[in-house]
C-alpha cells in the first residue's frame, strides 16, 4: 500500500478523519485518511500514502 | 474388452466430473466465499492466522462436502434510509432525513470482520443494526453543532460524520460510500425564521434590482425609442432624398425620351432638309438642264430674231421717216408756196375791207343815222322775216278791231324794228367810241391749215 497515489475526496486535516481513493486489487477504494504532517490537504489533492494502518487507515503526504 | 475399458474409464470420467463439479465452487464478483471446517485456513498474510477460516474471493476453490462449510458473503452495495431526530447545540429539535450507501469492505480484514458480525443475518438485521448506529452518531454529532453550521457547511458535517464512524466502520468491516443529509426540518420555525432577513433582504435588493433593470430598462427603451425615432427620421430623410433622386433620374428619364425623340426628330428634319435641299438642287439642276438652258437657248433666239426685226423695222421706218421727211419738206415747199399765195391774196382783201370799213366808218362819223338807217334797211327784210316768224307758229289769229286792229299789229311789230334800230344805233356808238380811243386796227389772219 505505501507509496501509491490516490485522491483526496474527504477533506484531510490534524485531528478529523479524511478520505481518499486508491486504486488496490483491481479497483479504487475509499481509505479513511490522516496527515501525515501537520497540514490541511483540500478535496481533489493528489496524494501519496507513507503508511499503512490496517484494515483500512493511511497516512497520507502531497503527492507533488 | 476394449469397448468395456472405454466404457468403464467414460463412466469415471463423469463421475470424476460430477464429483469435481459437486466439491469446486466459484465465487462471484459481488461476494466472498467463507469456508470454514477442516484445513480451511487462511491464505493471505494480511489477516491474522488466528483466523481459522478461508476467504476466496473473485476465483473457485475445491470445499469437500461433509467436512467442509461454504457460505456467500454479499460485498455488493446496500443503502440505508436515516430518519433522526435530534436536537442542535442551540437545542432546537430537529428531523433529519438522510441516505447512507455502505458496502463490506473489499480487503480481507474487513471481509473478516463483517463476515462475524454479520453472515447469516437478514437485510432487515443488518440495517436496523446500521441505522441505530449512524443514527446514534448523527445524534452526537447534531448536538455539537449549530444548525447555522449544519445548512452552510455541509462538508464539516460530512467530516465529523466520517470521524466519529471511522472507528465503528473499522471495527463491523465496512466501507461508506455514500452519506447524504437530504432533509433538516424543525418544528419551531427557526430554519424558515432564519431565512426570512435574508429572505427579505433579497427580496428587497430583488425589487429595488427590478426597480432599476426597469428605470434601466425604460431609460433605454425611451434612449432606443429616440433613436428608432432618429433612424426613422434619418430613413425618411434618405428616402425622400432617394425617391426625389429618383424622381429626378425619373423626371430626367421621362425627359430624355422625347429630348431624344426631338433630337432624333432634329436630325431626321435635318436629314430630310439636305435631302430636299439635294432634291431641289437636283431639281434646280434639272429644270436648269430642261428648261433654262433651252429657254435661254430660246430668248436668244427671241432676242435674235427681235433684234433682227427691230433692227429691220428701224430700218424701214427710217426709210418711211425718210420719205416722210422728204415727201414733207415737198409738201411744205408747196404749202409754203400756196400760203404766201393766199397770204398775199388775204392782205389783198384785207387791205380792201379795211379801206371800206375805212370809208364806212368815215360816212359814220359823219352821218351816222344814214349809215344805221342803211344798214337797217339793208337789213330789213331779215328783220321783217323775223317778226313774221313770230306769227308762223299761229295757225289761227283772230284780229279783233276789224282793221285798226291789223294796223296796230303791224305798227307795233315795225316799231319794234324801230326799237331795234335805236338798239343798234347805240351799239354803233359804242363802238365808235371805242376804235377813238384804242385805234384798233384789223389785221389779215393766216390760216395755219394753209
Amino acid at each position: 500500500m505505501v507509496g501509491r497515489r490516490g485522491r483526496v475526496i474527504g477533506r484531510i486535516a490534524p485531528g478529523i478523519v479524511g478520505e481518499v481513493m486508491l486504486p488496490v486489487r483491481g479497483a479504487t477504494e475509499a481509505f479513511y485518511a490522516y496527515p501525515a504532517a501537520d497540514e490541511v490537504i483540500e478535496v481533489g489533492t493528489p496524494v501519496v500514502v507513507v503508511e499503512f494502518d490496517p484494515p483500512r487507515t493511511v497516512y497520507v503526504a502531497r503527492a507533488f | 474388452m476394449l469397448w468395456t475399458y472405454l466404457i468403464a474409464g467414460a463412466v469415471a470420467l463423469v463421475v470424476l466430473l460430477i464429483l469435481f463439479r459437486m466439491v469446486w465452487r466459484v465465487a462471484e464478483p459481488n461476494e466472498a466465499l467463507i469456508i470454514s471446517g477442516l484445513g480451511a485456513h487462511s491464505n493471505t498474510d494480511q489477516v491474522n492466522d488466528t483466523l481459522g477460516f478461508k476467504i476466496v474471493v473473485g476465483r473457485g476453490t475445491a470445499v469437500l462436502p461433509g467436512f467442509q462449510t461454504v457460505r456467500r458473503l454479499p460485498l455488493d452495495i446496500r443503502a440505508t434510509p436515516l430518519t433522526v431526530t435530534c436536537v442542535s447545540s442551540q437545542g432546537i429539535p430537529l428531523h433529519i432525513k438522510g441516505v447512507t450507501a455502505y458496502k463490506v469492505g473489499d480487503d480481507y480484514g474487513s471481509i473478516a470482520n463483517a463476515a462475524r458480525r454479520f453472515l447469516e443475518q437478514s437485510d432487515e438485521q443488518v440495517m436496523g443494526t446500521i441505522h441505530e448506529l449512524f443514527a446514534g452518531h448523527l445524534r452526537a454529532i447534531v448536538g455539537s453543532t449549530t444548525v447555522e453550521e449544519m445548512l452552510h457547511d455541509r462538508e464539516t458535517l460530512t467530516t465529523n460524520i466520517r470521524g466519529s464512524l471511522a472507528g465503528d466502520m473499522e471495527k463491523l468491516g465496512l466501507v461508506v460510500d455514500s452519506l447524504q443529509i437530504q432533509e433538516i426540518d424543525d418544528e419551531s420555525g427557526y430554519i424558515r425564521n432564519l431565512g426570512r432577513p435574508q429572505a427579505a433582504a433579497v427580496e428587497a435588493a430583488a425589487r429595488i434590482a427590478q426597480a432599476e433593470r426597469d428605470r434601466e430598462a425604460t431609460e433605454r427603451e425611451q434612449v432606443a425609442a429616440a433613436a428608432k425615432a432618429a433612424a426613422v427620421r434619418q430613413s425618411s430623410i434618405a428616402q425622400a432624398g432617394y425617391q426625389a433622386e429618383v424622381d429626378q433620374a425619373k423626371s430626367k428619364a421621362s425627359q430624355s425620351g422625347p429630348l431624344a425623340e426631338a433630337l432624333a426628330r432634329q436630325e431626321v428634319v435635318v436629314a430630310e432638309t439636305e435631302t430636299a435641299k439635294l432634291n431641289a438642287s437636283l431639281a434646280e439642276k434639272q429644270l436648269e438642264s430642261s428648261v433654262l438652258k433651252p429657254a435661254d437657248a430660246e430668248a436668244y433666239k427671241q432676242r435674235t430674231l427681235a433684234t433682227a426685226a427691230r433692227d429691220a423695222q428701224i430700218a424701214s421706218a427710217e426709210a418711211q421717216a425718210r420719205e416722210v421727211a422728204l415727201r414733207g419738206e415737198a409738201q411744205a415747199k408747196a404749202t409754203e408756196l400756196t400760203g404766201k399765195a393766199e397770204a398775199a391774196a388775204v392782205q389783198a382783201k384785207a387791205m380792201a375791207e379795211a379801206a371800206g370799213i375805212k370809208a364806212r366808218a368815215e360816212a359814220l362819223a359823219t352821218n351816222t343815222d344814214a349809215v344805221v338807217a342803211q344798214q337797217l334797211a339793208e337789213a330789213y327784210p331779215e328783220i321783217v322775216a323775223a317778226a313774221a316768224g313770230s306769227f308762223e307758229k299761229v295757225g289761227n289769229m283772230v284780229v279783233l278791231n276789224g282793221a285798226q286792229g291789223i294796223e296796230d299789229t303791224l305798227v307795233k311789230t315795225i316799231t319794234m324794228g324801230g326799237s331795234g334800230f335805236a338798239l343798234a344805233k347805240q351799239l354803233i356808238d359804242s363802238l365808235s367810241s371805242k376804235e377813238n380811243g384804242q385805234h384798233a386796227t384789223l389785221e389779215p389772219v393766216h390760216d395755219e391749215s394753209a
